[in-house]
Parts: structure tokens; sequence; C-alpha cells
């Protein structure tokens, strides 16, 4: 093991010298999470500033600014009023998200079993915000039509059309028997730099391919790799104590994000045991992916292309830029062909309260991947250490 | 500055008591045209036979057969392209061979021959260090691979980097160190370990002639000091000056080896004796022409000319002969035929075409 060893060590050496080996594997995955963790807080902390211009007056109009200042929505909006033109205005000037316009004879209009159009207006720049604001709108005009479905019905059965209106205080007044309450696996809601924080973590800890490859080709043009292949060791030695290197360095850049997240910035990464053994899983799983650059490629740039190709395309299809659980259905099951992926689902199920069962099949996908990519790289280029 | 500094006494003394039990090598078959020059019962370092290797249709080496013996220095001497760095790397166990093999102390060398390698040290071309590490760092590195550690290692480090004279700049970066620097620090890499048997490929190759002439003054107190040594170079010089024996290789093919001297001789080259002189010239002249090794005497002017095989040895009886004849001779010049003239003769081409 003394040659392995001393080669992983000289490994780990230089990359510690080389200050981007740094700042990549530690501060810049460290850096993005706090910009983001500040950013953002928290996905519960999510608010919006609305205008409800109400230019009809009547009592469904009325009943829409009930609903959105009601005490379940109060976390989410803060309601004001204004006209048309100053709620316009302040929607593209970025201080409203969204603004609400019922226009004159809405009440009417609704009670007549009529239809008029309730207006949205949304700012381009806030897309999420005019989403939920259509949501509510659209929630609320739902619950109208059920309210006139119902009175119509209990017209229909005989119900005399002098207790229609008393009809309908009733039905409003009706909540839904059930309501749909989205869950995760675990029992915790997912604080935004619990996301981002493996999801960070995990991108720069896949740079450290580009420097595992780089560092081999490196030893060839500067003709150690002739002094390493000189010595009384195995070509498997030189492998096992370079691959051994990008292990640690690996392991050592998440588990750094690791901690110092969850103690500086309070992210939720779940089970200690269940998480050690998704870093190292995710560790292995580097080694085979440099192993594969380092089979495929020719020269140094190669490796440098390869790599940088692998771990964009790698962190892109594995949802490490986005909420992967608010990606399309195509995006969300392409995630799942990649080890960060895997290891981010495995993430967030224990950061949201899950307990360690949750990252069992995400640990022996990203395991499979590590040995298919090992082995794979081996029979490309078998003997990969001779200069 | 040469290389080799106080801890020369200590490598030799190590040195030749490795080469004392070193195998003893069986002669080889009568068939082999080297082991005919073998003697029985010769201690030998390497021995490379009948090695082939080839590079898809190109042939880079074709049946060549040395062997080094402890103490001895032994150059490849021969053009860029000659095959001389293929047959290296075939030695350190570098490249796996087409055909014949390399033993060193009586170990088969191949790519996974690790007990073999670990009696080599191999000097490569190119400066191979780390230059982001420290002359300290990468000695203990090199030293790891072979399997030094704790105090012995400590130890050989010290004595490396007081061997190539870089106490003083052992911590600093060898990105840091002149061209010189690091070439007395690549040879000391390979020393590590106390190998049985030294190779070098062209170390001089791009080095300024003081660094030069310092590399060439470690090498040959390493020869002294009982190391073999495997030196290949392109600059005839260079072998005169250093090898016991040398082997021309040209084309892939070794075309001949031996001493300086018996290269000279087997191609029939003369040594040229030019004298200056006074008196009896005539009578001098054919005094010289009646000593057995001399061919032809010339006289023309003040200066006599001879042709002969061994000037250096002749010139005694010569320089007697002079005084009997009362010839005064003013000055005297032997001019012996170099590996240069050798490798023309043989090859048909110079050395540095």
């Amino acid at each position: 093991m003394g040659p392995v060893i001393a080669i992983a060590l000289k490994d780990l050496r230089q990359r510690l010298r080389d200050r981007s080996a740094l700042v990549l594997g530690f501060l810049a995955p460290l850096l993005v999470a706090w910009l983001i963790s500040a950013a953002f807080g928290s996905v519960a902390a999510f608010h919006m500033n609305v205008a409800l211009v109400d230019q009809d007056g009547g009592p469904v109009a009325s009943g829409f600014g009930t609903f959105l200042r009601s005490p379940q929505l109060s976390e989410l909006l803060t309601v004001s009023t204004a006209t048309e033109a100053q709620a316009r205005a302040k929607v593209e000037d970025g201080s409203l998200s969204a603004a609400f316009v019922i226009p004159k004879g809405f009440s009417a209009a609704v009670t007549s079993g009529g239809s008029m159009p309730l207006t949205v207006l949304g700012s381009v720049d806030a897309s999420v915000a005019a989403q939920v604001a259509r949501s509510l709108a659209g929630s609320y005009t739902a619950h109208i039509e059920a309210v006139r479905l119902s009175v119509a019905t209990a017209l229909d059965g005989g119900a005399p059309q002098a207790r229609a209106a008393a009809l309908a205080a009733a039905a409003a007044d009706l909540q839904a028997p059930e309501s749909v309450v989205p869950r995760a696996a675990g029992t915790r809601e997912l604080s935004s730099v619990s996301y981002y924080a493996p999801a960070m973590g995990i991108f720069f800890m896949l740079f450290a391919i580009g420097f595992g490859a780089r560092g081999f080709f490196l030893e060839r043009t500067g003709g150690t790799m002739e002094r390493l292949a000189a010595a009384p060791i195995s070509p498997a030695a030189v492998m096992v104590g370079k691959s051994l290197a990008t292990f640690v360095y690996g392991v050592a850049s998440l588990g750094t994000v690791a901690a110092v997240t969850s103690l500086v910035f309070g992210a939720e990464w779940g089970p200690l045991p269940a998480v050690v053994a998704l870093v190292l899983a995710l560790g292995l799983t580097l080694v085979g992916l440099t192993s594969l650059v380092i089979a495929v490629a020719r020269s140094e740039r190669q490796a440098e292309g390869f790599a940088s190709i692998l771990t964009f395309g790698l962190v892109l299809l594995g949802g490490n830029f986005i909420f992967i659980s608010a990606a399309p259905p195509m995006v969300r099951t392409l995630s799942l062909l990649t080890p960060n992926g895997w290891a981010l689902r495995a993430f967030t199920d224990l950061a949201g309260g899950a307990d360690w069962t949750a990252a069992v099949t995400p640990l022996l996908v990203i395991l499979a991947f590590a040995a298919v990519t090992t082995t794979l790289a081996f029979a490309l280029r078998r003997g990969v250490a001779r200069p | 500055m040469p290389l080799v500094g106080r801890g020369v006494g200590a490598e030799a003394r190590r040195w030749t008591e490795e080469a004392a039990i070193a195998r003893t090598v069986e002669p080889h078959p009568q068939t082999d045209p080297v082991a005919q020059r073998h003697e029985v019962g010769i201690q030998m370092r390497l021995e490379a036979r009948g090695l082939t290797r080839r590079f898809g249709d190109r042939v880079a080496v074709e049946d060549v057969s040395f062997h080094v013996a402890p103490g001895e220095t032994y150059g490849l001497l021969g053009p860029n392209g000659a095959g001389k760095t293929t047959t290296i790397r075939l030695v350190c166990g570098l490249l796996t061979s087409d055909a014949g093999e390399v033993v060193v102390d009586g170990m088969p060398v191949t790519a996974t021959a690790t007990r073999a390698k670990a009696h080599i040290g191999y000097v490569p071309q190119e400066v191979s260090l780390y230059p982001d590490l420290t002359a300290r760092e990468n000695l203990r590195f090199f030293g790891r691979l072979y399997r030094l550690g704790g105090a012995r290692l400590r130890g050989r480090v010290e004595e490396v980097l007081e061997l190539v004279s870089l106490v003083d700049r052992a911590d600093e970066r060898v990105e840091s160190f002149s061209g010189g620097m690091k070439r007395r620090l690549n040879i000391g890499a390979s020393l590590l370990h106390n190998p049985a048997l030294l190779v070098l490929d062209e170390p001089t190759v791009g080095v300024d002639p003081q660094s030069r002439h310092a590399i060439m003054e470690s090498i040959a107190a390493l020869g002294s000091a009982g190391l073999a040594v495997l030196y290949t170079t392109h600059y005839m010089e260079e072998a005169e000056r250093l090898c016991d024996r040398v082997g021309i290789i040209d084309h892939g093919h070794l075309v001949a080896e031996g001493t300086r001297r018996e290269l000279v001789a087997r191609v029939g080259e003369k040594d040229r004796i030019l004298l200056t002189a006074t008196g009896s010239l005539q009578g001098f002249a054919e005094s010289c022409m009646g000593m057995q090794g001399v061919d032809r005497v010339d006289v023309a002017g003040s200066s006599v000319h001879l042709l002969a095989r061994d000037g250096r040895s002749l010139l005694p009886q010569v320089l007697a002969a002079a005084v009997a004849a009362g010839t005064s001779v003013r000055s005297v010049e032997v001019d012996e035929p170099d590996l240069e003239a050798v490798f023309l003769h043989l090859t048909g081409t110079a050395l540095r075409e």
C-alpha cells in the first residue's frame, strides 16, 4: 500500500496547492449555497404583494377580497386596493407581484348566470407570482361555479326561487369535504438552502473529474508517468493511487459543504449515516467518471473538454440548477439517468424528514453508476497507467 | 559544479558491496556473438539478448544484444532515431519487446517485474519532476515509490540532496530552479534507492556546457564508485570520455561494440603521429619503419608522419629512436581516430547527419 498512499498523498498535495481546485472544491459551493440561502430564504417564505382593483363593488367582488385576505393566504399575500392605472404601474415597476381587476357588473353577471372575465395583471419578470395569482383567481371562480351549480341543482329539484339567495349563501359557506395536501416522503418543508446546498456541493464536486483527468495527462506530458512506470509498482497501483486522491478530494469537498451549510446556514441534510453513505458513493462515482474520461481522452485538452461536457451535462440533467420537483416530467425522468439526480432525490427526501430507508435505492443506483463507469473505463483502456 | 560530492565514498562502498553479491551469470550460448566475449563467472548487472521491437511496420530495434558489468559504463552511441531510447525503454520495462529479453541482476525485466525494476535507476531524457513540489518533496515521493520510508528515506533524501548540491534549495519548488539544477535533481531522483544499474537516456541534451560538464563528471564518479551505468548519447565525445565500452547503434541495429580501441581496430583505422624535428630525419624515419606496429613513415621538410596501430604506446619507442638517430624533436602530436570515424566507417553516415 505504500506507493499507492504515496501517489494519493502527492496528488492531494498538488491539488491543494492549485488555487482553482481549492476555490472550486471548497469555497465556491459554500459561497453559492450562502448566496442562494440569503436570496431565497425558504420555500415557505415565498410572499407576494398584490392589489385588488374593485370596479364592481358587488357582493361577489367583495367575496373575492375576503378570500384574498383570508387567514389561509395571509402568509402568502399582502393585499392592497388600487385603481387599475395605479395597479398596472406598480406591477410594471415591480413593486406589486400581481393585481386583480374585477370589472364593473361582475357580481350582477355572476348572479344572473352570465359570465364576465376577471383580469389578472402579472409582471413578465415574476412569472411564478403571476401563475400563483392566476391560480388564486381560478380557484375563486371555480368556487363561484360550484355555488351556481349547487343553486341551479336545488332549484331544479323544486326549491322555491325565493330561496335562491339563501341557498347561494349556504353553498358558499360550505368547504370541500376533502383537500389535497402535497407532501414528499418526509414530514418537513424543504428550505431552498437544504436543496441548493447538496445541489451546489455535488455540482462543484464534479469538477474533480477535470482535475483528476488533467492531472493524469500532466503526468504524461511532464514525463513523470515514465518514472512511475519505471518504478517497482504495478500500473494498477498508479491508477488506484490517483483514484484514491480523486475520491478523497471529492468526499472532502462535499463533506465540507455538508458540514458548513448545516452548521452555518441551517441546511437540513438528513440522518448522518445515510448522508455519509451517499457522499462516499458519490466519491466512488467520481472515480469511475474520472477513469472514463481518462480512458476516452487522448490528450490533456481533450480530457478537459470531456470533463466539462460531462460535468455540465450531468448537472443540467440531474437538476442541480433547478428544483427538480418543479421541473417538467421529462426533466424529472431524465434526472434519474444521472447519479447526481439520484443523490439529490435522496438528499431532498432525507432533508424533508424521511428516514434512512429513503436513501437505499438512490445509494444502490449511485454505486451501480460507479461500478459501470469504472468497468467501462478499464475495458476501454487496459494498462492505462503506462506511458 | 560536479554532482558527486562528499557522499561518494559511502556510495562507492555500498555499490561495491552490492557488486560483490551480484549473481554469477552463466555464459551465453556460443551462438550469441556478445556471449562469446563473456568470460565464465563474470557478474553481469544487465544482459540484453536479442531485443526486437516494432511499432507497426517500423522496426525500432532488431536483435540488439549487449551486457553491462558491475562498475562498467556502457554507452549506446547513435544518431537521433537510431533506436537508443527504445532500447532504454525496453531495458527499464517501459516497453514490451516483441522478441528477446532483458535480465537485471538475474531477474527478467518486464512491465510488471517489480523486483527487477527495484534494481534499476532510470533517468529519463526530459526532466521528469513535479514542478509544483519542492526538491525534498520530489525526492521523498520517488523514494516512497521504491518502498523507502521513515528514517532511511529521510537519510537518503539528505544524502542525495548533498550529492546533487541542492541542500540549500531543498525546500524550494522545482519550478524555480535553473535547467542545470533540474537536471541534477532529475539524476538524483534515480539514485535514492541505491540502484545497481543506472540507466541514463541522453541526460545532457539541451544542457548548457557548464551543467553538461558537471553531469559528465558526476556520471564518471558514479561509474568509478562501482555503479553499472547504461548511457545513451549521440555525442561522440561523451561516449569517448565516459564509457568503458560503446555499442554503436544505427537504424535499430547494434552494428558494433567494444572499447574505443577495439572499435577503432575493428574498422582498421590507424593513429597518426606527427613530429617536427631537425637533424637526420631520414635515418630516424628508417628506424621507425622497422618498429612493430608502424605501417608507414613519410618525411616532408621538417615533419615526420607515422601511421601506426597504437600511437600512444609506441611513442616512447619513437622518441628513443629519435635520440639514437641524432634527431632533435621539437613537437609531437598523436592523432587517434575517434568514434566519429568509426561510425562513419561502419554506417556510411556521420553521427550528426
